[in-house]
């Protein structure tokens, strides 16, 4: 009679245990495996498509050509400098003709952290439009 | 009164879980939502020193292009004709987020700029991502 009476609150209630060890182990493998993957980037502008050839030509705009040859050897508008010294040469054209846009024109077997490197000097000389970013083609 | 005293003890000794349930789902659907299954190209990348940069989120997928010009993407190599290929069926599963293309600094910039080309076309985005590291 005793035994019965203590039995059935027992039976009654649901053991949770198995269920709160899956929820862990859930729990576990889903903190174990979130990588909180972290990237820091810059924008560079892909090249423009190339413009249909029966186009009539446009009003051209004054353009600083930084052209990065194979060996790396930077040139801003024909004059050789080297990465310290683009900024200054950007800032120089354009307090000429404000009005510039940037093209970098790179070499397929230049490096391309030196493309990236003259990117985020026209990003601090106030470029954050107006790049284009090509390739000599060979 | 032996029986009384008996059955306080056998519910005081018995906790309840619920609460602590109800803390551990809660962490478990966090952890679930927020999982975001990136999958690394997995090649040691030297990232160009620049200043201005800014935090690529959410991220989807990563391109890498080691020194050597190769392309990986998800530990594999891919040849350069089937990175556009590549890019296009995994934005199938990741239809959100960003595309970072991991550039080292000593990798040919025609390689780069191809895939930044094969991005534009897929994603029509105008700015492409180029993972780089503080200046230091």
């Amino acid at each position: 009679m005793r035994g019965r009476k203590v039995r059935k609150p027992d039976s009654a209630e649901v053991d949770l245990t198995p269920m709160l060890d899956v929820v862990f182990i859930l729990l576990i493998f889903f903190i174990v495996t979130s990588t909180f993957a972290r990237e820091e980037a810059i924008g560079l502008e892909p090249p423009p498509p190339p413009a249909p050839p029966d186009q009539e030509e446009q009003e051209p705009t004054p353009a600083i050509l930084i052209l990065v040859d194979e060996s790396n050897l930077i040139s801003v508008n024909g004059r050789p400098t080297d990465i310290s010294s683009v900024r200054a040469n950007i800032e120089r054209v354009v307090a000429e003709s404000p009005e510039s846009a940037v093209i970098i024109q790179a070499h397929p077997k230049a490096k391309s952290g030196v493309v990236v490197l003259i990117r985020d000097e026209a990003y601090k000389a106030g470029f954050t439009t107006r790049v284009n970013i090509l390739i000599t083609q060979t | 009164m032996a029986r009384a005293r008996r059955e306080y003890a056998e519910t005081s000794s018995d906790i309840d879980l619920t609460p602590m349930l109800d803390v551990v789902f809660i962490l478990l659907i966090f952890f679930i939502v927020t999982a975001q299954f990136i999958k690394e190209p997995g090649v040691a990348i030297v990232r160009p020193e620049v200043d201005n940069k800014a935090p690529a989120k959410p991220l989807a997928i990563l391109i890498a292009i080691d020194a050597n010009s190769d392309v990986y993407i998800d530990k594999k190599k891919i040849a350069p004709a089937e990175v556009a290929f590549t890019i296009k069926d995994m934005r199938l599963d990741n239809p959100r987020g960003e595309i970072v293309i991991q550039a080292d600094v000593n990798s040919d910039a025609g390689v780069m700029v191809d895939i930044m080309e094969a991005i534009n076309k897929i994603d029509g985005t105008t700015v492409i991502n180029i993972s780089a590291q503080t200046n230091s």
